[in-house]
């Protein structure tokens, strides 16, 4: 490894594993980190700022952009809070179906939104029926936990649901369907795996005692408090309509026509957003993710850099000239992938190791590689609570909450609290991931 | 003898927060009802009843024989009559209900949101399909005018006082008092409550221009 490509190495491993120890200041360490990057890779002679702007992958934040405002326009429609009401009532408020619920409705929603917009909109529901049921730590711990993991599976089942498939769909590096039909089966496999284990081994609501006055109360406070709320089917149909157009677009259009995803992204929301008027204009203006897209801007500058470096090429060739069979190769790489994203997180391992996975989806059929990370990935946003930047959302959402037992005792949701689902569920998604990565082969 | 379920109370709040402490009373006293009848009335007051004295009250309303809300708002709607701007103070969800349903679409409708519960105020809101703005203790004087009328839920009346939310006396003191047509009080209990009127404030009936009973 030359000094260059330690230096910028570097200050990439630096800047993130302090935002991962300083989250609440993440934003200023990864912008200062590429800052720095692009410093030291001018006076380094690596590349100039520009060349490195030019590197970022804008067509990934325009999808990543456009796709979090068509989510806010399915919000305003007030679809999820009437779909949340349909869940209490066929979960008759007993804690299991609640569970079981909530988290199949989790992977559903995050396939199609993003993750962040899909726990606001359904965690702060199922906060006010842990309050209304009267739950105790065991059930809560387990329960938010699997909504997450759910989160995280749906986000990889779609290559619109999460930023680690956005990224392979927007570079080209599978199209659209041929992601979905691998990894949505994948994802399920996993899930179902979940939940199996959770409610035959586990259990987690065993020590609740189901009273039918806290299940009539439940069902009928949640009624009372959306006793009016509809669909607003004049603010759903649009972004409806036009993300089925995009979906088709996405699996018929030829990349080769010069339409790529990004582009079909931008005319569709753009489209659903001049469909509904006044409240378009409004969405664009206060509702753009500023912060995921100058984190994610951030951090292709800081992988740019290092890639321009020759790094990446010198640890796939490594990787492929380890002395075990090429399958194995691909195994270590996506363990290595897991593990690496439970400690860096999503956004950044992906950014990093797909320029590894296009090495290795040389010497691989691309989608085992491809999907293998993706699912990898998963399986490492979901070993840590902040693994995720859903995670220290659902920390501080329920924190907010101010939760209680029946008893009066404070309900949790920290990194202890959640760590045993995560290793469980880390084992269960790695060998999803591996499984597939060897079929697939 | 009925055997009601722990942590009552957190449930409690989430409801009084969102749909006001006789709504949510009312529908705590009609569930509990429904599971274990009077017994389950009986023990739900004992629980909760001093915590939340309107819950009290209803639960002993609905024990000497009365059920269901009295929500006409028919002398509210005449009270309101030629008014262009309503201001709401407080929370009865089901009262605010049967108001919109027939208060004419040219008279504006606000509600100050604040509580001394957690409320998610935009759920509240989009109960009513847009016909009702929010407004803070610092913006609603911006709806103040000739043609304007403050609206609060009361919660009983005894001798010459009623109690009222907080808020309502943040709300109306002396500079804001006459900027409005009228300060309406609705009535929302059938009797005066028992216990120490917890979360509420006492005021002189005689300091609104009318207080119905509902």
């Amino acid at each position: 490894m030359s000094t260059t490509q330690a230096l910028l190495a570097l200050i990439l491993l630096a800047s993130l594993l302090l935002q991962a120890f300083l989250p609440a200041r993440r934003l200023v360490v990864v912008t200062a980190g590429a800052g720095l990057a692009a410093l030291a890779s001018a006076l380094l002679g690596t590349a100039t700022a520009p060349q490195l702007l030019a590197d970022v992958p804008w067509d990934v934040i325009v999808i990543l952009v456009t796709l979090g405002l068509l989510s806010q326009l399915f919000v305003e429609s007030r679809v999820f809070g009437v779909l949340a009401l349909w869940a209490t009532r066929w979960s008759r408020a007993q804690p299991r179906r609640v569970l079981l619920l909530f988290t199949v409705g989790m992977y559903v929603v995050s396939g199609l939104v993003n993750n962040l917009t899909a726990l606001l909109l359904v965690l702060p529901i199922l906060l006010i029926l842990f309050k209304l049921l009267g739950v105790r730590q065991r059930y809560v711990s387990w329960t938010l936990a699997l909504v997450l993991v759910a989160c995280n599976l749906g986000g990889a089942a779609t290559p619109i649901g999460d930023f680690p498939a956005i990224l392979l769909l927007g570079r080209g590096a599978m199209s659209f369907d041929a992601y979905l039909v691998r990894a949505a089966p994948a994802t399920l496999v996993a899930l179902g795996v979940l939940l199996t284990l959770a409610m035959i081994l586990v259990r987690p609501g065993r020590q609740l005692h189901e009273h039918p006055v806290s299940a009539r109360l439940t069902l009928a406070t949640m009624g009372a408090l959306y006793r009016n709320v509809r669909v607003e089917k004049s603010r759903l149909l649009p972004p409806a309509a036009f993300l089925g157009a995009m979906l088709v677009a996405w699996v018929v259009v030829p990349l080769e026509s010069g339409v790529t995803a990004d582009l079909v992204a931008w005319l569709g929301t753009a489209a659903a957003l001049v469909a509904v008027g006044s409240l378009g204009e409004r969405i664009v203006r206060t509702q753009v993710d500023v912060e995921a897209t100058l984190f994610l801007l951030s951090l292709f500058i800081m992988v740019g850099a290092v890639k321009r470096s020759g790094l990446f090429t010198e640890v796939a060739r490594w990787l492929q000239g380890l002395p075990i069979p090429p399958l194995a190769q691909l195994c270590v790489f996506l363990v290595a992938a897991g593990l690496l994203t439970g400690i860096f997180s999503a956004g950044p391992s992906m950014a990093a190791l797909l320029e590894v996975a296009e090495r290795l989806a040389q010497q691989h059929p691309p989608e085992a590689v491809y999907v293998g990370l993706a699912l990898s990935v998963c399986a490492g946003s979901s070993l840590f609570l902040t693994a995720a930047t859903s995670g220290p959302l659902a920390q501080a959402l329920t924190e907010r909450a101010d939760l209680r037992s029946p008893s009066g005792e404070v309900l949790r949701f920290g990194f202890l609290d959640f760590l045993p689902v995560g290793v469980m569920s880390f084992c269960v998604i790695q060998c999803v991931a591996l499984a597939w990565g060897i079929w697939a082969s | 003898m009925s055997t009601l379920p722990e942590g009552l109370h957190q449930a409690f709040i989430v409801a009084v927060g969102e749909l006001g402490m006789a709504c949510a009373a009312s529908l705590f006293v009609e569930s509990v009802a429904q599971e274990d009848g009077t017994d389950g009335v009986a023990a739900l007051r004992d629980a909760l009843g001093r915590s939340f004295p309107v819950l009290d009250a209803v639960a002993e309303q609905w024990l000497a024989g009365a059920r269901a809300l009295r929500t006409d708002p028919t002398a509210i709607l005449a009270a309101c009559e030629g008014a262009s701007e309503l201001v709401v103070v407080g929370l009865e969800a089901f009262f605010l209900d049967a108001l919109m349903a027939r208060l004419p679409p040219r008279t504006r409708c606000a509600l100050l949101c604040h509580s001394p519960f957690d409320v998610d105020w935009e759920r509240v809101l989009s109960n009513y399909s847009g016909r009702i703005s929010p407004v803070n203790l610092e913006s609603f004087q911006s709806w103040a005018g000739p043609r304007s009328v403050l609206l609060t839920f009361a919660y009983g009346v005894g001798g010459s006082s009623t109690h009222v939310l907080p808020a309502w006396v943040r709300a109306t003191g002396e500079d804001v008092r006459m900027q409005f047509r009228s300060l309406l009080a609705w009535n929302v209990l059938q009797a005066p409550m028992f216990v120490y009127p917890r979360w509420l404030v006492e005021v002189d009936a005689a300091s609104f221009t009318h207080v119905f009973q509902a």
